[in-house]
């Protein structure tokens, strides 16, 4: 089970124009900055970018790898700090800030960081999440 | 100025209802990357506790619901500050979800892009029983730009 201070991950990802428009396609997204580059630039981007729903959703998954079993979200907040273009490397990292016993579950609060390698946080955020006692233990 | 009506902060857009289905839980499981099977098996999802395949947590996004009274939204351009999530019962394959949205608050701030108007956007997901399925805070902003976009 995790402790205060345990390091989650790292784990490195490439996100790919091909990983944008299946996102936009999945979450039925398609505002036109997330695959039309002329119409990005005419909003004032460099270019098209990643949702920020599909960098919390990356995360979130990370975050589901790095669990125990049975593990399951019961609150999740981030903040999105900056954009992320196609074919960027990004880092995902975690640390566990907390662990509480309660009846037959554990709640642990876990801050997260999604990163450009070599650069800038692209969203910071905190899950709590449920760990039911039985499975930690096993 | 952004285009909303003050008077009707906290007022709840009409409930919308969602058939959630299996496809589309599996389709935006593998747009994450997932690879854990309770997200595309039923038997592992059910051996996992789930009545069905279980929506990965930012699932909830994905159910629109009906415009907010009296607020006027850009079509594009609008950037996403902030999302929160607060989970109740797990939504799964076979579920319906009734969703409805407010606004909460609007603050005007001065920016290095001008002004911005920055919206804090309430959403609620409930279970056919009545149980909440999911509740969702967002922070959007509007640049003044867009904002001049949307009067053009």
């Amino acid at each position: 089970m995790w402790k205060p201070k345990d390091i989650l991950g790292p784990e490195t990802i490439l996100i790919t124009r091909e990983q944008i428009v299946r996102y936009a396609g999945a979450s039925g997204d398609y505002n036109p900055i997330h695959y039309d580059e002329e119409q990005a630039r005419r909003f004032g981007l460099p270019g098209v970018i990643a949702h920020g729903m599909l960098n919390m959703g990356l995360a979130a998954r990370f975050l589901e790898t790095q669990s125990p079993p049975g593990a399951r979200f019961q609150r999740y907040t981030v903040r999105f700090r900056q954009m992320v273009r196609p074919n960027q490397r990004l880092i995902i990292s975690g640390i566990v800030k907390s662990v509480q016993n309660e009846g037959d579950i554990f709640h642990a609060a876990i801050d997260v960081v999604m990163q450009i390698e070599n650069g800038d946080a692209v969203i910071t955020g905190q899950a709590v999440m449920t760990v039911p006692i039985k499975t930690a233990k096993s | 100025m952004f285009d909303y009506d003050p008077t009707r902060i906290g007022e709840r857009s009409a409930p919308r209802s969602h058939e959630i289905e299996k496809g589309a839980i599996r389709r935006f499981a593998e747009a994450l990357g997932e690879k854990n099977s309770i997200y595309f098996d039923e038997k592992e999802a059910r051996a996992a506790g789930f009545p069905g395949l279980p929506a990965p947590p930012t699932f909830p996004f994905t159910l629109p619901p009906h415009p907010i009274p009296g607020v006027r939204l850009p079509q594009a351009g609008i950037i996403h500050g902030e999302q929160e999530f607060i989970y109740g019962r797990p939504i799964c394959a076979g579920d319906i979800i009734t969703v409805s949205a407010w606004l909460d608050n609007v603050k005007v701030r001065q920016g290095h892009l001008g002004s911005m108007t920055i919206l804090t956007i309430m959403r609620d997901g409930l279970h056919q029983n009545g149980d909440i399925a999911f509740q969702s805070r967002s922070i959007v902003i509007v640049t003044e730009e867009v904002q001049r976009d949307v009067e053009a």
